[in-house]
């Protein structure tokens, strides 16, 4: 696919615009320069300041789509599959209860190969009820084929949802990707974007053309047959074959993003901040990279050595290369926004992951797992620091890698 | 029978946070005297709501409260009256909760014809996510979803509940006070499925045609048109009416009501067991066990 696309030189597409925008704002920008067809909508905190935003794009005449407000997130998610079946490009979106309201359209979404982009304001799980950030909501999905990223930065929201309709519309992938944006600190949160001239998106992102899955009178195929035990298998072995391809598609499309845009993120499934002398790591995903930035910072002029790894990739799962980062280090603290109770070792469910994904690499640092900023509470610099101090003792062998909760009143 | 309960003994310490001027202060006051009125303590009730401005409600009385999820209020509603059917099960919730999310429940619970009254506070609005078209938004509303107008054709709860073959339907609005309370009352008191849409209109969202004042000037008893709640032609035609004219009272109430689930459930248990029906102090007991 890439090969095919002749991309004019970088500096004959004309040149990006500085906007002062929400991270909901970014998604809804990219949206637009999309050229999204389809786009259906069911109002929920923090998601829904997206959908008024694409609502508002819609009636100024600057994106011509379809855009349906559906009477729960249950239809929105049904409608936009089937638009995406019959050849549209498509969008969606929902927060915390919203997003698993629609359950049941999310889990056929990746077995039908419905290139499906959607936008998670990551929100707690009520009861009780919360508006505040938490990973559980897009991470209920780990499982079933999505394609999951986080993001922390409203430029990130914008070119990674760019990037997401470039993967899952390859014809290899065919699977949908949720971008989660953490709900309040980047959904709500203004910050200069740079965003991309037309030229340079239509450069980078083909038409959707899905082939010989379309659904069209010309092409009679039936979507969603009655398969039972006799090809059930073969089917998910082909969704996971798609999923397996996925991480040399979504390096294509970073390499090319690079190319076109003049942005680049370096390795795309996670970054790096402040790591090549650390002793001691912390890994994280979405906005809390900010406090434990700054903190970082802090810890550095004290003397610590202390780095950081943001994930962004958490579907598909970068492991070899996170497991051969993350052993140059003598301990690792895997701070989680989410819970997996009754997991290993009672972590959340990054941690389980990391330490799955360490598990065959030669050199196994001890990890220990934190839950922290749940419901939208504050990540602070202060919980930042102390969870440093744990990993520093992990890397002395004097605390037992387990799991601990930070910044909770007890 | 219990000693007289006033009604600021429905009233709990906490303290509304609906925007000054909702109509959902309206429909509260009303609750609180047609509770009083119905003399039930407020131990005995069972107030369950879904979610949005007007699922707040139960929190502010001294009822037992469950405020639910977006949708869900009458299955867990139906749970309750069923576990307790001595209870005096009210729901209360949204336009946006009753008639879109939650809006598959609705005749499954009519036909079932559970004991319960249904209070839907109607703004037309998604009054807590702030302002997005709702299924009873009118055609051509301008929303933060609907910026150029609504396209679509609004839903008219009243004839929706009447066809599904509701026992009690009645229609609202906090401009008038003693007709609200009279009718909340009287639909507690119907024996069986009953339902009140109440036009409580959402001052921060709303149109100001949908404003109390307006309410006002619009509402028309349907008393004072000689209408006949035991004809239920009658009041399926004047329901479709909804969204032009306010009428306000009974539109229908079933002159012989059918038995309800919860007494047909009784009935077969006693069929089975020849006898007593089995005592709830069963399933109780074995909840507090748990
Ligand atoms: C499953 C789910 N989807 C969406 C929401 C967000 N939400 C909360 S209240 C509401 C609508 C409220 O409108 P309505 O029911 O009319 O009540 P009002 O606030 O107007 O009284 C929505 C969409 C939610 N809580 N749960
Ligand atoms: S937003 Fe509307 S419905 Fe909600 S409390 Fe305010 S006035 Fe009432
Ligand atoms: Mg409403």
């Amino acid at each position: 696919m890439t090969e095919a696309l002749a991309t004019p030189p970088q500096k004959q597409l004309a040149a990006d615009k500085t906007s002062l925008i929400t991270g909901s704002e970014a998604i809804a920008v990219a949206c637009k320069l999309a050229d999204v067809d389809v786009i259906t909508a069911y109002p929920i905190r923090p998601y829904d300041t997206v959908m008024q935003y694409v609502a508002k794009l819609v009636s100024n005449g600057e994106l011509d789509c379809e855009y349906i407000v559906a009477e729960s997130e249950h239809s929105q998610f049904e409608i936009v599959k089937h638009a995406s079946a019959v050849g549209a490009r498509v969008f969606c979106g929902s927060s915390g209860v919203g997003w698993m309201y629609a359950f049941e359209a999310l889990t056929v979404t990746p077995a039908l190969r419905i290139p499906m982009v959607a936008m998670v304001g990551n929100r707690a799980l009520d009861d009780p009820g919360a508006f505040g950030v938490e990973h559980n909501d897009a991470l209920a999905v780990r499982d079933l084929g999505w394609q999951l990223v986080w993001v922390d930065s409203a430029q990130e929201a914008l070119d990674t949802a760019l990037i997401a309709y470039r993967v899952a519309e390859d014809r290899r992938i065919f699977l949908p990707c949720a971008i989660s944006c953490d709900g309040a600190f980047l959904t709500h949160s203004q910050a200069l974007v740079k965003v991309p001239s037309q030229e340079k998106v239509k450069a980078f992102l083909p038409r959707y053309d899905r082939g010989d899955l379309l659904l069209h009178p010309d092409n009679p195929i039936t979507v969603a047959p009655q398969v039972n035990e006799d090809w059930l298998m073969e089917i998910r072995r082909q969704t996971a074959a798609a999923m397996d391809r996925s991480p040399a598609v979504i390096r294509e499309a970073y390499a090319d993003f690079e190319r076109i845009f003049g942005r680049s993120y370096g390795n795309p499934f996670f970054e790096e901040y402040q790591t090549e002398d650390a002793d001691v790591v912390l890994v994280g995903m979405g906005t809390l990279s900010n406090p434990v930035r700054v903190a970082i910072r802090q810890m550095r002029q004290e003397g610590k050595k202390v780095g950081f790894v943001r994930v962004r990739w958490f579907r598909p799962f970068a492991a070899e290369e996170l497991a051969a980062t993350l052993g140059r280090f003598k301990a690792v603290g895997v701070i989680d926004r989410d819970f997996s109770l009754g997991s290993p070792y009672r972590s959340g469910v990054l941690a389980t992951e990391v330490r799955a994904a360490m598990y065959p690499a030669p050199n196994r640092p001890p990890i220990v797992g934190f839950i922290c900023g749940l419901g939208g509470r504050e990540v602070t610099v202060p919980a930042v620091r102390e969870m440093t101090e744990s990993v520093y003792l992990a890397a002395e062998g004097t605390t037992q890698p387990g799991t601990k909760w930070i910044g909770l009143r007890e | 029978m219990n000693a007289f309960l006033a009604p600021n003994d429905y009233k709990s310490p906490l303290k509304p946070i609906w925007c000054p001027g909702c109509g959902d202060y309206g429909v509260l006051q009303a609750l609180y005297r047609a509770l009083s009125a119905v003399g039930r303590p407020p131990h005995e009730i069972a107030f369950i709501s879904g979610i949005g401005c007007s699922s707040r409600i139960p929190g502010y009385t001294t009822a037992y409260g469950f405020n639910t999820l977006h949708g869900r209020a009458l299955p867990i509603a139906q749970g309750v009256k069923l576990a307790n059917p001595d209870l005096l099960v009210i729901v209360a919730g949204g336009d946006g909760d009753g008639f879109s999310i939650g809006g598959g429940h609705v005749p499954h619970v009519i036909r079932r014809n559970v004991d319960l009254t249904y209070l839907v506070m109607d703004n037309q609005v998604y009054g807590l996510t702030k302002g997005q078209l709702s299924p009873t938004s009118p055609r051509g509303l301008k929303t933060v979803t609907s910026p150029m107008g609504s396209l679509e054709q609004p839903i008219n709860p009243l004839l929706t509940v009447l066809a599904y073959g509701a026992g009690f339907v009645a229609q609202a609005t906090p401009a008038d006070m003693p007709g609200m309370t009279a009718l909340i009352e009287e639909a507690i008191r119907y024996p069986g499925f009953s339902f009140v849409n109440i036009q409580s209109p959402c001052i921060t969202f709303g149109e100001e045609d949908q404003q109390l004042k307006a309410h006002k000037a619009r509402m028309k008893p349907l008393a004072s048109l000689g209408h006949d709640p035991a004809n239920q032609l009658a009041a399926l035609d004047l329901a479709r009416a909804y969204g032009t004219e306010l009428y306000t009272g009974v539109f229908y109430r079933n002159p012989s009501p059918p038995p309800t689930y919860d007494a047909l459930v009784r009935q077969r248990q006693v069929e089975l067991q020849k006898g007593e029906p089995r005592s709830r102090s069963r399933v109780l007991d074995g909840y507090l066990k748990a």
